[in-house]
């Protein structure tokens, strides 16, 4: 997934993405303009503190030269006071804005693990494990930029300008003339500029650090393939690639910020002493006094402080749209999240028909005109090799799949007019690959039933020949199974994940390769076992062998036919 | 493990760890601490300038001409100051940049020297965040917070000097507060690193729980679970929320401490001039303050804490770079506490393949798990193991590889070049087709690559895929079903040249037609000389070998060719 910025849109299309997440930020209104506040404060306390200084100062000794009087104590205190709410403010602004953030952080990642569960199987099939979690820590957490570095701050920055170049307009116009004229541009330079510059740099920064972590993950989980082939150095070429590449756009980055904060300081710097000077003219001409025109020289440096972390929030721009595109690229098709369905499985043995049923994924037709009727409780198996669209099927009834033409129906009402959660709550399905969780052997059996209680686990483990096994373990039921189960054989992750099904108890049974990984005792056992808890059940059941599956009344065989379609056929 | 980590902190403390890694690239570094010192200098430059420039206008009523040589000055200061802020970036960065790629490049030549059997326990999404996000937490420790601790140190002192030339009274005043700093930093940034760390594992285990949950996805959905694991998912990141509030509550402390000396003494001092200029003040130098001296300490008063300030911003990357130390640290350190593999005493006879004595295997707080194993297999032999699963088979091929040493007893393999693998899981990588194969044989011509997909029953698939051998594959293989993704495997060990083959359980994905022509392929490879030591439930693996083994009860026991001979005539009538 290459980013190519050079032939996408301009940056400024692109800014669209970030739309939708200005506007989840915009929910916490009030939050957001009390920390705009007390960042406004925390500049003007920065403000008042310098230039009251630099006025008391110069008014003192002008007093003195002239012998003359001045109250020493008014803007005394207001020095003190200043003092004391920069740092007051300062750190409840921090402390606020941060908390703001996070919380913003925390909705988003539940928001968008929400949306991945929308999402259908295929969509899912198409993005790789690695990027979701990329999707749903780096990229939400680049966005926490949007409010507390790109949005608050500027605005910040230019109410200082502006209120200062107003202030500073009442004493000498030509000085708030000036003000506007050189740090109005340079707060553009600082903004849009940077942003500009720092773009495609940080904008496939993004995607290359992705791709640097999908990289770690297949070193550290193809190891053992590595290892033995000697093909670490090899692989290891690949990183380097990508991390060269990562580092070349981060060096290019930091370069044109250094020179982009020189430029800034620089610029803040002349404009002092442009103040300064006009100031000086002023004095000369009587127009003001010598220490307004020192309280204005120092007021403009307090100013250019808001300017100073203008550029590397902006030179990181594009890494925050782009973090907002990934984003918004999963956007759900449907609307509302599905309600859970806690209602455990009941109800007799429903019947299950597949209607010409045409599936087409990408450009490959996986299965077409398909026709198949399971009468209630009856068991049906279905054999063709691995790749034939065996799981297409078991995905199809459970509405992970939808057919591009025809139907499946369940009792005789088409799937598409039956919510999700009532139709899965109905069916118990075996997944090809195990799926457990790094979770302890407890939890990933109550995936199937919540309120099973141990009894019920113990029995279910049973059911799989795991129950020997399972108290011979140090820890029993709270054995952690390690992530994806690897702390566990193939065939033993098999029937645990055979015996989440088992506790679902569910009416209709799908059971896609049901015994891989199993040596043939255990096969055997389990198929036995599989047999009885079966009973009256309807059972879809998938295999590359009759031998693979428990009994059945009818097996039929998917196969190629000589035109390319996939068809059933009576398994002799 | 946690009493050992803490061992080894005492002995080797992350701060001393991040210290050493600056070995290399002091250069970079002494050039941003010299930027640094530069800027300073040219600050004091600058603000001398503004200060006389604007006495010169005030009390001498001088013209503009008449201070030309102290706004020449200014500009001058300003330049060099801007210059020098932007070398010590620029240095910084490239600091931090080659500190990441040395200490990235260790940490993988450490993950594969503990090998997978070591990493098992482990989450690879933690560990891949170990790589990528913990090294990346360090940049900001070279880049700015390193250079700028120096900086910090002696700038303020060049200023103090020169407040002290001026009046040393005010200097005084900024002198009482600078010790106090470090002090109260001192004692809140140890706070901060402790709490950093703990965000550390927080972050860990933030990612492994996402990555968990995003792989099993559909199978919440399936078991309605949905919305539950939502929910889940939202209290972990509001912990983490937490979690982080913690650490930046100490953190916005330091600076606010900081910035309130900071903010008190430019008070004092300015009312302290101004009372001075006033005469109110009859001790010591305040009598002989003038405008000049008095908005030269001014002016100087805030950038006398002003690196400091900057410092006290960078310290969260200080800890967050000591968090990441700690973890990144104890990785490395199991890697150099390894000791190497031992398999001297014990040669191959010219005919051997594998040769195994009295080998023993035991997990971490568990009973004995093989042993004792002696074996010896000859060259272009064809090895089964069979026995119930979790009874030791893929512990054993492990042995022979080399991911584990013995716990006991002696082993010799052929492993040049290399050795032939492939498990129940193969390993996708990001990338086409053709570089998936040429991981393992990078000279291979695309003819090559076509056979041994042919010979792994690919062919068809790559047939009906219109781009061919620059398909583009996914992690875990998503875009090959798991016998597709099982017989890519198979292909590598075609194009390998290793001589060794180490099967683990290499058919149990397979249709009954592929399976026979893997079998064939397996068949010539033997014919090729190869050997074969293969973990498998198949009778028809186990027919094709000449030696089959059972592990019970973690020991090797031959099973006879008649027995064989009764369990395969019984599968095939099965098939039938």
């Amino acid at each position: 997934m290459p980013a190519k910025p050079q032939t996408s849109p301009s940056p400024a299309d692109r800014l669209a993405a970030l739309r939708p997440w200005i506007g989840v930020i915009g929910e916490r209104r009030k939050r957001l303009v009390l920390g705009g506040v007390l960042m406004l404060a925390t500049l003007v306390s920065a403000l008042g503190l310098l230039s009251l200084s630099g006025w008391f100062i110069t008014a003192t000794a002008v007093t003195a030269a002239v012998a003359g009087y001045i109250d020493v104590f008014t803007p005394g205190s207001g020095i003190r006071f200043f003092a004391v709410s920069r740092t007051v403010t300062r750190y409840l602004e921090r402390l606020y804005n941060h908390d703001t953030v996070l919380r913003l952080l925390a909705d988003l990642r539940a928001r968008v693990f929400g949306n991945l569960l929308r999402l259908d199987a295929t969509t899912l099939s198409q993005s790789r494990a690695s990027q979701w979690l990329n999707r749903l820590t780096a990229d939400i957490d680049t966005l926490d930029s949007l409010y507390l570095r790109l949005l608050a701050p500027p605005i910040i920055a230019l109410l200082g300008i502006l209120g200062f170049g107003i202030f500073a307009g009442f004493f000498l116009p030509m000085v708030g003339w000036t003000l506007g004229l050189i740090l109005l541009p340079l707060w553009c330079l600082a903004t849009l500029g940077c942003a500009r510059w720092g773009w495609h740099a940080s904008y496939r920064r993004v995607d290359r650090q992705e791709r640097l972590r999908v990289r770690a993950i297949e070193q550290v989980e193809g190891l053992p393939e590595l290892l033995a082939y000697q093909a670490v150095d090899r692989h290891r070429r690949l990183w380097r690639d990508e991390e060269a590449a990562l580092t070349q756009d981060q060096r290019t980055l930091g370069c044109r910020l250094a020179v982009s904060n020189a430029v800034v300081t620089l610029a803040v710097q002349i404009t002092t002493l442009a103040v300064l000077l006009l100031g000086a003219v002023a004095l000369r001409d009587g127009a003001i006094s010598g220490p307004v025109m020192v309280m204005l020289a120092l007021g403009t440096l307090a100013i250019g402080e808001g300017l100073g972390g203008l550029p590397m929030a902006f030179g990181q721009l594009g890494a925050t749209v782009r973090a907002a595109e990934r984003l918004n690229q999963q956007t759900p098709q449907t609307a509302e999240v599905e309600s859970d369905d806690r209602r455990m499985p009941s109800g007799a043995a429903p019947s299950l028909g597949y209607h010409s049923v045409t599936v087409i994924r990408g450009t490959r037709v996986t299965l077409s005109e398909l026709s198949l009727a399971v009468a209630p409780g009856e068991r049906v198996g279905i054999i063709g090799p691995s790749g034939i669209g065996k799981s297409t099927l078991a995905q199809l009834a459970v509405g992970l799949v939808t057919p591009s033409a025809g139907r499946v129906a369940l009792n005789g009402d088409d799937l598409a007019g039956l919510a999700p959660e009532s139709l899965r709550a109905r069916i118990g399905y075996l997944t090809q690959r195990s799926e457990l969780f790094h979770d302890t052997l407890a939890a990933n059996l109550r995936l199937g039933d919540p309120e099973a209680s141990d009894e019920a686990l113990a029995s279910a483990l049973e059911r799989v020949a795991l129950k020997t096994w399972a108290s011979s373990l140090p820890e029993g039921m709270n054995t952690w199974v390690g992530e994806q189960g690897r702390q566990l054989s193939g065939g033993q992750a098999r029937r645990v994940a055979l015996a989440r099904v088992i506790l679902r108890n569910s009416p209709l049974v799908i059971l896609d390769e049901p015994l891989s990984g199993l040596d043939t005792a255990t096969s055997d056992a389990v198929k036995s076992a599989l047999d009885e808890w079966l009973g009256e059940r309807t059972v879809l059941a998938l295999g590359h062998a009759r031998e693979a599956l428990p009994p059945c009344d009818r097996y039929l065989r998917l196969t190629t036919r000589a035109d390319g379609c996939i068809t059933l056929e009576a398994f002799d | 493990m946690s009493a050992d980590s803490q061992n080894r902190r005492s002995a080797n403390p992350p701060r001393a760890w991040l210290k050493q890694q600056t070995h290399g690239v002091e250069r970079w570094y002494r050039g941003a601490v010299g930027c640094g010192l530069i800027a300073g200098a040219a600050t004091l430059a600058q603000m001398g300038g503004l200060a006389w420039t604007v006495d010169r206008l005030v009390t001498y009523h001088a013209s503009l001409e008449q201070t030309f040589g102290g706004v020449a000055v200014i500009v001058i200061a300003v330049m060099v100051r801007a210059i020098a802020q932007a070398g010590q970036e620029r240095c910084g960065l490239e600091c931090g940049l080659r500190v990441k790629q040395r200490v990235r490049r260790r940490v993988l030549e450490t993950l594969a020297a503990l090998g997978p059997v070591r990493l098992a326990s482990r989450h690879s999404a933690g560990l891949a965040s170990q790589v990528v996000d913990q090294v990346e937490a360090l940049e900001g420790y070279y880049a700015r917070f390193l250079p700028q601790m120096v900086v910090a140190a002696l700038v303020p002192l060049i200023y103090l000097v020169a407040v002290l030339w001026l009046d040393w009274l005010a200097g005084i005043w900024l002198l009482i507060a600078a010790p106090v700093i470090p002090l109260f930093m001192a004692l809140i940034g140890m706070g901060a690193q402790r709490l950093n760390e703990a965000q550390f594992q927080a972050v860990t285990r933030l990612s492994g729980h996402f990555l968990d949950r995003v792989r099993g996805i559909t199978t919440l959905k399936l078991f309605g679970l949905g919305e539950r694991s939502v929910t889940e998912v939202e209290a972990v990141a509001h912990d983490y929320r937490r979690r982080s509030l913690k650490t930046l509550r100490v953190a916005f402390l330091s600076s606010a401490v900081l910035e309130f000396f900071a903010a008190v003494s430019v008070a004092v001092v300015a009312i302290y001039i101004g009372f001075g200029l006033l005469g109110y003040i009859n001790y010591g130098p305040a009598g002989s303050l003038n405008l000049f001296s008095g908005l030269f300490i001014l002016l100087l008063a805030p950038e006398f804490f002003q690196p400091l300030r900057t410092l006290s911003q960078h310290y969260h990357d200080r800890a967050s770079a000591l968090g990441a130390a700690e973890g990144l640290q104890t990785l490395l350190a199991e890697g150099e506490s390894l000791t190497p593999q031992e398999e001297a005493g014990l040669t191959l006879a010219g005919d051997e393949a594998v040769r195994l004595e009295r080998v023993e295997l035991r997990h971490a707080g568990r009973d004995r798990l093989l042993g004792p194993v002696t074996l010896s297999v000859k060259r272009g032999e064809v090895i089964a193991l069979v026995g119930p699963s979790g009874s030791g088979k893929s512990s054993l091929l492990q042995l022979m590889a080399g991911f584990v040493a013995p716990d006991g007893g002696k082993l010799a393999v052929q492993r040049t070049p290399g050795v032939g693998w492939m498990d129940q899981r193969a390993l996708i990588v990001q990338g086409t087709l053709a570089e998936n194969l040429r991981l393992v044989a990078p000279e291979a011509s695309d003819t090559q690559l076509q056979e041994a997909l042919t010979q792994a029953g690919l062919a068809r698939w790559l047939a009906a895929s219109d781009r061919g051998l620059e398909t583009p594959l996914g992690e875990r293989g998503v875009g090959l079903s798991g016998g597709e993704g099982q017989r890519l495997a198979l292909a590598r060990l075609f194009l390998s040249s290793a001589p060794l083959l180490l099967l683990d359980e290499p058919t149990a994905a397979l249709d009954a037609v592929t399976e026979r022509e893997v079998i064939a392929g397996l068949q010539r490879l033997v014919a090729h000389g190869r050997t074969l030591i293969v973990a498998t439930h198949h009778s028809e693996i186990m027919a094709m070998a000449d030696r089959v083994y059972a592990i019970e009860g973690g020991t090797l026991h031959r099973v006879a060719s008649q027995d064989l001979r009764d369990r395969v005539s019984h599968h095939d009538e099965e098939v039938c």
